[in-house]
């Protein structure tokens, strides 16, 4: 990630719309209405010095995009992104209300070791059921669906803990809507310039009736390499969080 | 020193991470147990789809994945045991299809099953499994997609052992556009197979009793 400063806002089109305490930010610069909820303040960009409860969220958004890259490697074609999108709604939010219940009945200290045991058994249990019912694509997943874990585990100990169940519900719910909108934006992106096609291997998530899905949109001997490869996902990242700042840079300044 | 109350403290959160590891791999268990049979039907139609892809399934009468044999050969196809299949009609040999990996891809190792005919000449190769750069080093494929029928029928002796290479170091194997090392590693993989099946053909057909 060294593409990135620090601390620059990050985009999670979970929160485009509505601003999350957690994983909204503001562009430095837009000079709306700054809520102390949802702005970062780059350091040095102003006078005074950030307090420490604004460092600290730009500490968070900046963990929630690491936590987010191993999961570009996953975002190459659109079916891909779409199976992934699925399981990361379907296994974040389960492991968030664990999370949570563990959190109320466990001794802080073993609440890390309890969260990796019960998020590393969920992806157990997820690979499990790829590997039987969507053989092929769950190969293709490799190490990244393993890798899951970790990132759960890392958004969730990053987060003020949530009032309640419900609410921690809701918040993961977002988050997952969030990384499953990023992984999709960024399959279709990436397919489309690299392959010139989109939905290939469809066949592979919906069986072979939906192999015919797949659209050649242009047909290219070796297709945009780049887009297809890893740095791809992160160029492809950077276009989007750049686009999504610049458009909260329009609102702003409209208003 | 250690009073009741810090006991407690290990105690009690030891024998809680216990609880969860417990009922976590009690789960865990019964889940693969459901899907152990489907796994391996999967992974058995994913290598006879391949091995369809090589050998027309009307030339055979055996179920060729259970008349299997493992064979080891450090020098010629690696530490690990390799796994081959043996194809067979009216109880006489149609081919084995062995499957080789070929260790020195770009991006780790390709998994092969390559498929040769009772005397050592080749009846096929199928890259099963790769983790090759999309676009460059996966050109078998898709762009180069005939590259692998490129093996039908070639031997040790056609062509001779010293040309089993890519010509850029002397051999008669074109490579892909932009990518020596996969086609090279494929090349040398398949070659070791034959001259490791040139000293074993006896043994991988009897080794085993068929079932």
């Amino acid at each position: 990630m060294s593409t990135r400063p620090p601390n620059d806002s990050i985009v999670t089109p979970g929160a485009t719309g509505t601003p999350s305490s957690n994983i909204s930010s503001e562009t430095p610069g837009a000079t709306g209405t700054p809520s102390s909820n949802d702005s970062i303040v780059t350091p040095g960009a102003t006078g005074k010095a950030p307090s420490s409860s604004v460092r600290d969220r730009a500490f968070s958004s900046t963990l929630q995009l690491l936590a987010l890259c191993p999961l570009l490697a996953v975002s190459d074609t659109v079916v891909k992104a779409l199976a992934f999108s699925v399981l990361v709604l379907a296994i974040f939010p389960l492991a968030t209300l664990l999370l949570n219940t563990i959190r109320r009945w466990l001794d802080d200290a073993i609440v890390l070791p309890a969260s990796l045991l019960v998020t590393a058994g969920l992806v157990t249990a997820a690979e499990l059921f790829m590997r039987a019912w969507f053989h092929d694509l769950g190969a293709s997943f490799g190490v990244f669906l393993p890798l899951l874990a970790v990132n759960i585990v890392v958004i969730d100990q990053i987060q003020t803990p949530a009032a309640d169940r419900g609410m921690a519900l809701i918040r993961s719910l977002r988050i997952a809507l969030g990384i499953a909108l990023t992984l999709m934006a960024l399959g279709f992106a990436r397919e489309l310039v690299g392959r010139g096609s989109l939905l290939s291997g469809a066949g592979a998530l919906l069986g072979h009736w939906a192999d015919r899905l797949e659209v050649k949109v242009f047909s290219v001997d070796m297709g945009f390499l780049l887009a297809m490869l890893p740095p791809g996902a992160f160029i492809s990242l950077g276009l989007l969080i750049a686009a999504r700042n610049w458009t909260a840079a329009r609102h702003s300044t409209k208003s | 020193m250690a009073t009741p109350a810090d006991k407690r403290n290990i105690v009690m959160p030891t024998a809680a991470l216990v609880v969860i590891a417990v009922v976590l791999t009690v789960g865990l268990v019964i889940f693969a147990n459901v899907t152990r049979d489907r796994i391996a039907h999967n992974q058995q139609a994913w290598i006879k789809q391949h091995l369809d892809a090589l050998v027309p399934p009307e030339s055979y009468d055996n179920d060729p994945l259970t008349d299997t044999t493992e064979v080891t050969a450090p020098d010629l196809l690696g530490a690990a045991p390799v796994v081959a299949y043996r194809l067979r009609k009216d109880g006489l040999p149609v081919a084995v299809a062995i499957r080789s990996v070929a260790p020195d891809g770009y991006r780790g190792p390709l998994e092969l099953l390559v498929a040769i005919a009772p005397g050592g000449q080749l009846i096929g190769v199928q890259v099963i499994r790769h983790n090759e750069t999309p676009g460059l080093g996966d050109a078998f494929e898709n762009r180069d997609a005939g590259w692998l029928d490129r093996f039908r029928g070639l031997s040790l002796t056609q062509p001779p052992q010293q040309r089993w290479t890519v010509r850029r170091d002397g051999g008669d194997f074109d490579a892909f556009t932009g990518a020596t090392i996969t086609p090279r590693a494929i090349v040398k993989a398949v070659r070791r197979t034959l001259e490791f099946y040139q000293g074993n053909e006896d043994r991988l057909y009897q080794d085993g009793k068929p079932r």
